[in-house]
Parts: C-alpha cells; structure tokens; sequence
C-alpha cells in the first residue's frame, strides 16, 4: 500500500493547480472527503490512528487520481465510491469471489465475515491489507456465517375441533343480527320487572321505593 | 442449510405406560372429594349462619341475592383457606407426591435428548430478554449439560427499533458466549396469533428436531440445574406431557414489587402444595417456564379458533390452560413441579401496572367459558378454567354484594320495622344478638381470609434454614402483616378495576390506558391521580351515602372505602424503589432470592446495573440509523434477512408484505432524502424486511453526497466520526 500522497498528486496534474486545489478540488472539499471515509472506518471500528489514517490516505489517492476524469463529482463523492471500490475488491479476494461493480451480496457478506472473525479485536492490521494473510484469519473469514436456526424440520400442524358443548349454542348467538339492540331491550325488560318487583312484591318493597325517592330528594336539597 | 421437509401427519401418539396413573386414579378421587368436601362443609356451615343472620331482618328479596353472591364469594375464599391449610399439613406431614420427593430422577442420563429453551418475544426490554437467555444459558453450561440444548429467540417484535436492537444483541451474545450454532434468532414477518402462533411457527419450523421444548417468558430465568432436573423427570416418566415448575418472583425493587414478591415466596408454596394435592398429575400450565413434551403438544395441542365474535370468539388468548386441557384430554399428565427450586419471574413494579396485566389475563380467562363445556375435557381442567374464571369474576360479584348489602340496609332503615324482628332459627343455641351474629361471621371471614397467611408462618417457624433466609421470624411477622394491610387496602381496588374490565370485556370496549409516565423512582403524582381520580371520587361518593345512611355501618366499611380514597397515596408510595430500599434495609419483605441470591440472580442483577449505567436506550430512530450506517448491523440484518427466504412459509409472507416491489425503493429515497421522521412505522417495517434494499441504503447513505441526504443522515454519519 504505498503512503505517499505524491504519486496521486502528481498524477492528477496537482502542479499546474491554482493555489488551494488538489486535483481540481478545494482543499476543503477534500478535507470532507477525508472525514467520511475516516468515519466509515471508524464504523468498522478500526481503532489504531497510524492504521486508520493510512488507510485514508490509500482512498484518498485513488480518488484524486479518478478526479481529472470525472469533473461532476464532488471529493466527497470520488473518495466515497473509491472507499467502497477498495473495501468490497478486497472482501472479493479475501473470500475468493468474483467482483461486478456494486456487489451489495459479497459486501455484506465480507462486513459479516469482519465481525464474526472479529477482525476490529484481532486483526485489525490485516483489514485492506493484500495478501499473503495469516492461514488463521483467511480461515475465519471464510468460514463465518451467521445462522439463525438450524436446518428446518418443517411439519404441518393443525388444529383439532373443538367441540364446545352447550357453548357453541351460546356463542351462535354472536351472529344473531341487531343482538345488541336486543340485548339492550332484554335489559329494558329487565328493569321493568326489577321495578314491578320492588315496587309490587311487598308493602315494603313499596315502602323502600318511595322512601329511596325521598332520600334522592333529600340528597339534592 | 434447510433440510428436507417432513410434511407427513404424525403419528398418533399415546403416553406410554397410562396405567400409571389409572391404578391411582380412586386415590385422586378421594383426594379431590376430601378437599372439595371440605370447602363445601366449611362454605355450607358459614352461609347457614348468615341465612340467619339475614332471616332476622326479616326476609326479602334482596336477601336472597345476597345470600347467593355470599355463598359463591365465600366459597371462593374457602378454596384459597383449604389450599393453605391442606398444603400446610402436606409441608408438615410430608408429601410424598412432591417432584423432591420422587428422587428417583436424579440419576437419569440425559445423553442424546435434544432440547430447545425457547424465549418467546413481543417489544420486550431487549437487554433485560437477552441477559436472562444469557444467565440460564451460562448456568446450564456450567451443568456440563450444554450439548443437547438449543435456544432460540422467538421475536414477534412489531417495532421496527426492537427488531434491530433484537438482533445487534442477539450477535453480541453469540460472540460473547461464543455459542454461533447454539443460541439462535428468528422473527416472524407477521404475528399473527400472537404468543402461540409464535411457538406453532417454531414447532412447525424446528419441532420436529427436539424431543422436548422449555418455554421462557421475556423476564423468565431458571438455574442450569433445574432445567436438567425437568428434563430428567420428563425421561423418566414418558407418561408426562408438560411440567410446569413454579416461578419465584424476584428481582423486585419498588415497595409494591417487594411486597408482591414476599408474598409468593411466603404463602407460595403452602398454596401451591395445597393445590397439587387434589391436582397430582391433572395440573396446569401458566405459558412459560415449563418442558413440554414436543411431539403430543404438536399432535394435539394446535388451538382452533373459537366460533362467534370477540372478545369471546376468534383466537384463544389465554392459551396456556387449554394446552393443558387438550393433554390431559389425550390422557397426558401434566405435573406441577411446586418443589423444584430455581425458577425466576419477575414482577411489575406498582399497582397501575400489575392492573394493566390483570387486564389481559382478564379478557383470556373469561373467554375460558366458552371451552368449559367442551367435550371430552377433564373434569379438572374444567375446575382449573373456574378458577381462573372466578379470579376475576369474583370482584363485580363482591361489588355487587357490597351494593345489594348497603340496599338491603337502606330498606331496613327507611323501614318502619324493627332491625331484629325474629330469632335466628337454625342458631338459638348460640343465644347471640343480632351485633353478635354478625361479628361472628366477619371474624370467621377474616379467619378464613388470614388463617393460610398465618400457616404460612407456622410454617416459617418451623424451618430454621428458611427463617434465616426472610430475616428472622420477627421480621417475617412483621412484613406479613403489613403486607395484610395493604393487600387490603389494594382489593378494593382490584375491585373496581377488575368491575370494569369484566364489564368493558363483556361489552367488547376496550381500556384506554394512555401512555404510562413513570420516573426513576416510580409512578408520579400527576399519572397516579390520573389513573386513580374515579376509585377517589367513588370512595367518597360511597362513604357519604353510607354514613348518611347509617354512620354506625359506615366504620365496617371503612377498610374498603379506605382502599379507594387513599388509591393515589397508595399507588405512588408503593411504587417507590426508594420505600422499597428502606424497606430491605429494615429487614421488611426479605425473600430467599434477596437475602442469599444465587449467582445467576446476583449475576443477572450486575449485568442489568452496568447496562443501565451505560446510558438510556438508544432513541428509536437511531436503532434505524444503526441499521443502515452501521456496517456490522446493518450486514447482520441482511445476512438474516436471506437466511429468512430460505423459509417457504417466510418466502411468501415476505412477498405478501409488498417486499421487492418498486414501491420499496421509492420509499427507501424517501427514508434518504427526508429522514426516518417522514415515514410510518409500517413503511419502515417494509424497508427492513427488503434483503435487497437494507445494503442498498448502507450503500447510498455512505457514497452520496451530503447534500442528497436529510440533514438527519448527515447528523447520524458525524456521530462516526471521532
């Protein structure tokens, strides 16, 4: 991986450049470019900064060199591209897979790979690194893969009938149209011979009823 | 890989040996007429005094509505005395039909059975779900029993947050316990029929691979060694079909949740051995911390849907007692393992919680009525449907003997009749007045009422080992009582509460609760009187009118009015972890688990204190930006993702979904240019569920260029930068 930002430079005709650009750019243009590809490093939890920023530089470079080409992208966008050109190439030849452009397949399988072989907590140096890779992480990298149960055993349940009894009578009444205009008369009825009772059963319950009436008007008063 | 499909009907399987329990069927006869005689006697004998009572005011109608709601209400409450006291002498006595008891399981091999836990769940606390899989799984490694266990988590999670978070931890705790193989993840793409279509999912993907399965509730925990030990039993004895073991709550920190809990550690197991007596091999299952025995549960416990409309029709929500029913039908027993130590729950913290839980199992358990009758079900499966029927149905009925009391007794006084107008007939002997009479059956109530409470504590006081572990029997006695006075003062509110839940489910309106406030410390003020305002406004309105009417009767019924004017107090400081800490500090309400935890509490309870310290949850929306920025999550969403279309069944429920349709994509450019904020939950359910378009938006969230990206993203991918 060669560090130096010259060589890009050169290559993208830096010399003859109005002041404050790189490879037609502004430099702060750049500087963003910087930043996101930084931050998707660190999104992949690489943790060492001489690691982190050479890895940086390494887009970098490949982004200036693309920028005389393609004057409609922004540095942003060119390291960008270029990030995901060199993570999901290098997933390819670590995994052994064929590479067309934007493999979202190969790239989720590669960051999967990343984190089952735990390359933030072990190999973090290897991570962009071309091969030859230790026997180990080729192994775990080639190897991960992420189940979420073990191979069906597919069988068919199915419910038994279930003869309710008297209830499967009672629970018809369900379908009975206007049942809750029913139900509410079968409570009106109800409340007249609650009041037929109370008012006729006996000279007491008589009693209690013009007796309850005048405590209500009493309550009020 | 997926292997080939068994597609063929099981066979009809039979428990093998049902000799078994035939030969002792006249002894669980005999033992289930001896109990229920003795609450028919003791229910008989009472209501007789209080037909007497009633008689000397003079006969009305209303006296026999009262009479019938004080017979069925004290014969409820004669069941709870008898299973105190008949467990109580099984505790004393000794009880050889206790699982401890059998021993003879101890030595069985368990080589070569295959044994999935299952951890069904539904927007649960992720973290909290994840380190009680995490505690049971370390727990049974160290049994050395690890290799035919398999565990999988069963999401049925609708929000799109928990479903990341599901499966960011799931891979954590893989990678932690470095058990890839060994501890899955599935979630449905749709869940429909709930908790036991979740599990029917599973039995119908996985099933057939395990022998036995264990269902775990999302704050369930159990020791290694008890999952071994149920598994065993479940060898030696091929006739069982399910073992419920009996969860001890734990992990309790408010006033309310301590007090719950001493409780059940308390009274516990005297009840529960008083049950058993009559149940034996007839139990029931309460949906989690239980092995079951896969193949019959397959054949024959796939629950139709019930005929008519809700809340009685369609599916069957309380499911667990029907499963048991359904077993027990096919001649399998179910077993209660009561003695088997090492099974955890947890509890809710306070009081508007624990009655926004009663409010579910309220609306289960009295659509039970519609399968009492079925046919062909086991007498005793009808009496444990009753149970569970009259666990709710029996507040509007005490409510409404406490209204047809105070009618009664408003007749008598706008009367110009004399209160005593006759002698009681069937008790002259007795030579007491009227006052008497009726002080005499409050203080049999009462007995009856605390007479398991304090067997409970004979009990205590005859186990040194146990005594030490609440504190002492002083303390124990002390928290009991208080523990009395305020369960007395929160029935007249799971009165009201459970009134209006059996009304409003009867009458198909559903409960509005409002998103729930709660602070670290516990319900505020402002959402007590929220929730309480109308138990306050009854209290009062009810206590004005009876001491209008008579203010000697108004002091009998103060402890239920008190309950009801003092809701708000009540709920606010019971719910306080601070009163709850001062409590243990005290020595009040110490249960087993609090006093000498064993390691998988003790680690369970660390875990969750360093998570908590860790900060709050992340919010929602940025669980959805992890998913897309993040490159780890957003590959394991995705690898799952494919792993899911590998399913037939989750193949087309996806396609059924509208994954893989233009529409997607479009609202994938929406999700990039406007933000998560510009999308509905469901959208963002369907952008998550697309295998295809999850590494696309990675992709285009990293290489765009700022300016095509909502200033949302632009915030989310600065949060990388360091």
């Amino acid at each position: 991986m060669d560090l130096s930002l010259e060589s890009a430079l050169s290559a993208a005709g830096v010399g003859g450049e109005p002041s404050g650009n790189i490879a037609g750019r502004p430099l702060d243009e750049w500087n963003a470019a910087y930043a996101k590809v930084e931050s998707y490093f660190h999104a992949l939890r690489i943790r060492n900064k001489v690691l982190l920023g050479r890895l940086v530089i390494h887009v970098l470079k490949r982004a200036m060199r693309r920028a005389p080409q393609e004057p409609q992208l922004s540095a942003t966008e060119l390291a960008a591209e270029e990030m995901d050109l060199v993570v999901t190439e290098w997933f390819g030849q670590v995994l052994q897979e064929a590479t067309m452009g934007a493999n979202h397949m190969l790239s989720t399988r590669g960051r999967l790979a990343l984190l089952l072989a735990d390359m933030p907590g072990k190999w973090q140096e290897q991570f962009l690194h071309p091969p030859p890779w230790p026997e180990e992480f080729i192994k775990a990298m080639r190897e991960a893969y992420l189940r979420a149960g073990p191979d069906f055993q597919l069988a068919k349940m199915a419910p038994r009938p279930l003869d309710l009894g008297p209830m499967a009578t009672l629970s018809n009444l369900s379908m009975v149209p206007f049942r809750k205009m029913i139900l509410g008369w079968l409570l009106l009825m109800l409340l007249f011979v609650a009041a037929f009772v109370l008012t006729h059963n006996s000279e007491q319950n008589h009693h209690l009823w013009t007796a309850f009436m005048t405590w209500v008007r009493n309550l009020l008063h | 890989m997926p292997s080939a499909a068994s597609e063929s009907p099981a066979k009809q399987t039979q428990p093998p040996g049902t000799a078994f329990y035939t030969k002792r069927t006249v002894r669980r006869w005999l033992r289930l007429f001896v109990f229920y005689s003795s609450v028919t006697i003791l229910t008989g004998a009472v209501s007789l005094l209080f037909a007497d009572l009633l008689w000397r005011g003079g006969w009305t109608n209303i006296s026999t509505i009262i009479l019938i709601l004080f017979i069925i209400l004290f014969a409820l409450i004669s069941i709870g005395c008898m299973h105190g006291i008949f467990g109580f002498l099984l505790r004393v006595l000794g009880d050889s039909n206790s699982i401890t008891a059998l021993g003879n399981y101890q030595d069985q091999s368990i080589e070569g059975v295959s044994v999935a836990i299952v951890f069904p769940t539904y927007n649960e606390g992720v973290a909290r779900v994840m380190e009680g899989l995490r505690t049971t799984y370390v727990s049974l490694e160290q049994t050395g029993q690890i290799q035919g266990f398999d565990f999988f988590i069963l999401s049925d999670s609708t929000d799109p947050a928990k479903w990341v978070e599901e499966e960011q931890r799931w891979c954590e705790i893989v990678r932690e316990l470095d058990a890839l193989g060994r501890i899955y993840y599935r979630r449905r793409i749709s869940n429909e029929g709930k908790k036991s279509g979740n599990i029917r999912d599973f039995l119908s993907t996985w099933g057939r691979r395990y022998r036995y399965f264990i269902v775990f509730d999302a704050d369930s925990v159990m020791r290694g060694e008890t999952v071994v030990d149920l598994v065993k039993l479940m060898e030696k004895h091929p006739q069982v079909g399910l073992i419920q073991s009996v969860p001890a709550l734990v992990n309790a920190e408010s006033l309310f949740g301590r007090m719950q809990q001493f409780a059940n550690r308390l009274y516990g197991p005297i009840f529960i051995a008083g049950l058993n007596f009559w149940s034996q091999g007839f139990g029931n299952y309460w949906g989690h911390n239980a092995i079951i025995r896969t193949d019959p549960f397959m054949q024959f416990c796939d629950l139709p849907h019930l005929p008519g409309r809700k809340p009685f029709g369609g599916q069957i929500l309380s499911h667990d007692f029907v499963e048991a029913a359904l077993l027990l039908k096919e001649n399998w027993q179910v077993w209660m393992a009561y003695d088997l130590e090492g099974s955890y729950e947890e509890i809710p913290q306070d009081i508007i919680s624990n009655a926004q839980r009663d409010r579910r199992w309220c609306q289960g358990n009295l659509q039970h009525g519609l399968v009492l009758f079925g046919r062909g079900l086991r007498g005793i499966s009808r009496i444990h449907f009753l149970m569970g029927i009259f666990g709710y149905l029996a507040s509007p009925l005490w409510l409404l003997f406490l209204v047809a009391f105070n009618w009664a007794l408003w007749n008598l006084k706008s009367s110009d009749l004399s209160p005593i107008i006759v002698r009681g007939i069937t008790t002259p002997w007795l030579k007491l007045s009227g006052k008497q009479h009726a002080f005499l059956i409050f203080i049999i109530c009462m007995c009856v009422l605390f007479v398991p409470k304090i067997l409970a504590l004979i009990d205590l006081a005859f186990d040194r080992e146990r005594r030490k572990m609440f504190g002492g029997l002083r303390c124990a006695t002390v928290s009991a009582v208080i523990e009395t006075i305020f369960s007395s003062l929160h029935a007249p509110l799971q009165m009201l509460w459970h009134s209006k839940f059996v009304a409003t489910i009867l009458f198909g309106i559903g409960v509005n609760w409002g998103p729930q406030k709660r602070s670290a410390d516990g319900i505020p003020w402002s959402e007590a009187f929220r929730q309480h305002w109308a138990h306050t406004v009854i209290g009062i309105g009810w206590g004005f009118a009876v001491w209008k009417l008579d203010p000697a009767t108004f002091w009998w019924f103060l402890p239920v009015l008190l309950g009801m004017l003092l809701s708000i107090p009540l709920s606010v400081l019971t719910s306080r972890t601070s009163l709850g800490s001062r409590a243990r500090a005290l020595g009040l309400f110490l249960t087993p688990e609090e006093t000498s935890p064993p390691s998988e509490l003790d680690t369970l309870r660390v875990r969750m204190a360093l998570l908590e310290k860790t900060g709050p949850p992340a919010a929602p929306n940025a669980i959805i930006a992890e998913a897309v920025l993040d490159p780890y999550v957003n590959a394991i969403h995705v690898s799952l993702l494919r792993e899911k279309q590998l399913n037939p069944e989750y193949r087309d429920a996806l396609v059924k979904l509208g994954v893989g349709r233009p529409e997607v994509r479009e609202l994938g450019e929406k999700l990039l240019s406007k933000g998560p904020e510009a999308l509905t939950s469901q959208e963002k359910m369907l952008i998550l569920s697309d295998a295809e378009i999850v590494p696309w938006l990675h992709r285009q969230a990293w290489i765009r260029p700022s300016k095509a990206l909502a200033v949302w993203w632009q915030a989310a991918i600065r949060k990388y930068a360091r």
